[in-house]
């Protein structure tokens, strides 16, 4: 371990992190096994609150969730059930303690704002403070952080997945992928030291519910089914309690809207020390300060709880059966049930779980931590440092485009492996149309208001023709991180039309790059070097990449497809001052060198379709693994060359 | 996703219509080994561009095969027959009105909220659908030999399947609303 901190040449580590309803954490792998990194807490868990106080001082953590009875409006908690979401989602929830900055326009509607005394600040904002924090943990205890691996829960939206990716930029983090939190479980367990199986996740975190259902096949984990609860969790039992609680201390439940926020604080603080006392007392008392002076007892027991939770175990228990039957599976075939969460440890969930899946659950890991070392795993596997898994997810909600009538063509439906693709054909429906209007959804329901909208996207440039005559061809990709992206395409004269993106939710990427602005001291001049930075560590990696690549697989170029290649290496070369004249070129800028990343792209587009071709082969002809094992071979090569050069010639950044 | 490639072809997988899913599971996972995006961070952007349309092909393929009814279509296309609604001929008689019986079997019971009933009639349809299902194979392993006559009985039986999936689709709204 100390030959982490003092080795000036250390290797960047990729890192993973669980950015959790209720607290946080960012695990590494050491010696092959996951650990969880000591964050500014002092222990693996950092609380999920950040507090914003006066000249723009922000706490993270315990401090920051010791203001939340004394300062409730500045304090966040639970930002994470705020990500993706529209004010007005916000504003519908009950007995919530954080003050709703009021929208003076559309955009500023489409995200949720927190008046934070004197500033407003987003739920990716707040997401990306937590997040900051767990990375100076990690650069403490690292020296050198490479890409991050977040996790989400598996049935997060596009909108909330998104959100989630806008704070780890925020944050100055390369997130190298957004994980599901089922599988990064999975993950963890070592399932895959078992030939194979078929396994169940049960995920109840503080504010989301996830069910997983997957199997492991040689080696490769496939998720077969996922669903979930993205408004269920501890948090609501929380509130429960704090009902009584509230009315225990004098307020009729008319009157509960009215609370002033801390008090609301306090009953929902009281709610959560009962829950986790009721873990392990049959039955727990406290002392309740009532209104207008005196105190009365308030006594919960383990069935009464079991009981209050009975209609959200239900939901749970629902959404069990639907992955069960998505996944067209029985209960009885499920080889074993992981359970994932800390909200898992309430004796009521646990016996729950035994009635759904007949049978004992697992849980030799501990629930809090399970999510997090299995994004440490998959960021190792993902920088060529760890082992070699492959994890198969699936699109956890249908995607749609609404139809004239207000219903939704489904373009992909839920439980599709990922990535994906489909493609749709529209035609115009009046002479001249040159433009076009699609409001993509996603969601199960038959009405399109009735799914989440996602974006309405406008296609222009269509050249004039009659009624029918153009054809447009829309394609819908989703990547491995659940992540849409459209493109569109007019089929007669083949042009690409330009899309202009509306998204329902989030913030656009000038808002993040505003905030970027903002959070850096001398803005635009440090965040034009950081761009530069990033372009040229990404110039070498592709180099590198790109002569290895005509060292193994040059054959595949014809003569003229080479000398453009080659031309295009001598380029970018050439503005990373590493050309024939020289260091002259140096005062070359980020969008100097995209350009010519963007020239090499363009001159291996052909031949690295090629090369996949020939990969396909080596795969179908059984020698797959092998190649596969040189290729990552190859990569961590890559990774841990331009490491070493960025040692040699930048200074420390840090 | 460059469309064009038929299924069969991309997973490397003899066409016909009784696959064994076991290789096709197996086929995938091999090439998704070789093609997932997790195979190619860190890459030449044009190499994970590549990567990525030849693994949603993959997918794709994988997800063209599971299913029966776009399993059957896929091996008419290759057989040169028209398929979709409206091309092909219309279903007989007796089908029609036993799926329609059934379907109103289905709402009667989610108005009686009669979970039995409704497993019962789902049962009945799911044994239909194994004999047709069986009876397809035949036809197809005899139109895929040459025999061209083969190729309107498959497309009659394509319509009862399509049939038969609306109805489970139905069926499993109606169980969620049970649930």
């Amino acid at each position: 371990m100390l030959l982490d901190i003092f080795d000036p040449k250390a290797a960047p580590r990729a890192i993973g992190i669980d950015l959790g309803t209720t607290h946080s954490i960012v695990a590494v792998l050491r010696d092959e096994r996951p650990v969880a990194l000591v964050t500014c807490d002092g222990g693996p868990l950092l609380p999920s609150v950040v507090h914003y106080g006066d000249h723009g001082s922000v706490l993270v953590g315990r401090a920051a969730r010791a203001q939340l009875e004394r300062a409730p409006q500045r304090t966040i908690a639970s930002a994470k059930r705020y990500l993706g979401r529209a004010h007005a989602e916000a504003a519908a929830q009950s007995l919530s303690a954080v003050v709703l900055a009021t929208p003076d326009n559309d955009d500023e509607a489409r995200v949720v704002r927190f008046d934070v005394g004197g500033r407003v600040v987003t739920p990716t904002e707040v997401s990306a403070e937590i997040l900051k924090s767990l990375k100076q943990s990690a650069v403490d205890q690292l020296t050198h952080v490479g890409g991050a691996v977040i996790t989400v829960p598996a049935y997060f939206d596009d909108a909330q997945r998104q959100a989630t990716r806008d704070a780890g930029r925020l944050a100055g983090l390369q997130v190298l992928r957004l994980l599901n939190e089922p599988t990064a479980a999975a993950l963890a367990y070592g399932l895959e030291q078992q030939a194979s199986g078929l396994f169940a996740v049960y995920d109840l975190g503080g504010g989301t519910f996830d069910i997983t259902v997957l199997s492991l096949d040689d080696g490769v984990f496939q998720v077969k089914s996922t669903g979930g609860d993205s408004q269920l969790g501890g948090d609501d039992v929380d509130r429960l309690l704090a009902t009584q609680i509230l009315v225990v201390m004098g307020f009729a439940l008319d009157e509960h809207a009215r609370v002033p926020a801390e008090i609301v604080a306090l009953a929902l603080e009281q709610g959560r020390q009962v829950k986790h006392a009721l873990t392990d007392a049959q039955e727990v008392e406290i002392a309740i300060s009532v209104r207008g002076g005196g105190e009365a007892p308030f006594v919960v027991g383990r069935a009464e709880l079991a009981e209050l939770m009975a209609p959200l175990l239900a939901r749970a228990a629902r959404a069990c059966r639907r992955a069960l039957r998505d996944a067209d599976v029985n209960v009885e075939q499920i080889d074993g049930v992981i359970l994932v969460g800390g909200s898992t440890r309430m004796p009521a969930v646990r016996a729950h779980v035994r009635e759904i899946f007949g049978r004992e659950p697992l849980g030799d890991l501990d629930p809090d931590l399970v999510v997090a070392y299995g994004a440490a795993l998959q960021a190792a596997a993902l920088s060529g440092e760890g082992e070699d898994v492959l994890l198969l997810d699936v699109l956890p909600l249908s995607l749609g485009i609404e139809t004239m009538g207000g219903g939704v063509d489904k373009i992909l439906p839920r439980n599709t492996t990922i990535p994906a693709g489909a493609r749709s054909i529209f035609t115009t429906y009046a002479d001249n149309q040159t433009g076009f209007e699609l409001h993509v959804v996603q969601g199960e329901r038959e009405l399109a208001q009735d799914c989440r909208s996602l974006a309405h996207f406008s296609l222009k440039g269509i050249p004039p023709l009659p009624a029918g005559l153009a054809r447009l061809e829309v394609e819908f990709h989703v990547d491995e991180n659940s992540l849409l992206t459209v493109t569109a395409r007019e089929q007669t004269t083949g042009s690409v039309q330009t899309i202009e993106v509306k998204p329902s939710y989030g913030l656009t990427d000038d808002d993040i790059e505003d905030m970027l602005i903002d959070a850096l001291e001398n803005g635009e001049v440090d965040l034009e070097a950081r761009r530069l930075a990033d372009a040229r560590v990404e110039a070498e990696r592709v180099l590198l990449a790109t002569q290895k690549s005509l060292a193994d697989d040059g054959d595949l170029l014809s003569g003229s497809e080479r000398v453009q290649v080659e031309g295009s290496i001598a380029g970018l070369l050439e503005v990373l001052g590493r050309g024939p004249a020289g260091e002259a070129k140096l005062s070359s800028s980020a969008s100097l060198v995209q350009a010519r990343l963007g020239a090499l792209d363009d001159a291996t587009h052909a031949w690295a379709g090629r090369r996949m071709d020939q990969a396909i082969s080596l795969a179908l002809a059984g020698r797959g693994v092998g190649k596969v094992a040189s290729s990552v071979e190859k990569a961590r090569g890559v990774d841990v060359q331009v490491a070493e050069h960025e040692q040699n010639r930048a200074p420390r950044t840090r | 996703m460059s469309g064009v490639a038929d299924p069969f072809d991309t997973l490397d997988i003899q066409p016909r219509f009784d696959v064994d899913l076991e290789t096709l599971g197996a086929r995938h996972r091999e090439l998704s080994l070789a093609l997932h995006p997790d195979r190619f961070v860190g890459r030449p952007a044009s190499e994970r561009r590549a990567a990525l349309s030849k693994a949603m092909d993959v997918n794709a393929a994988k997800r063209a095969l599971d299913d029966p009814v776009s399993r059957a279509e896929t091996l008419l296309v290759r057989l040169g027959a028209a398929v979709g609604e409206g091309r092909e001929p219309a279903a007989p008689p007796e089908l029609l009105m036993s799926m329609m019986e059934r379907r109103e079997g289905l709402q009667q019971a989610r108005a009686a909220r009669d979970k039995t009933a409704l497993l019962r009639l789902t049962a009945e349809v799911e044994a239909e659908q194994a004999r047709e299902m069986a009876q397809m194979g035949a036809l197809f392993a005899q139109a895929l030999g040459g025999q061209t006559e083969a190729r309107d009985a498959i497309v009659r039986s394509l319509g009862a399947l399509r049939y038969y999936r609306r109805f489970f689709d139905e069926a499993f709204a109606v169980l969620d609303d049970l649930d």
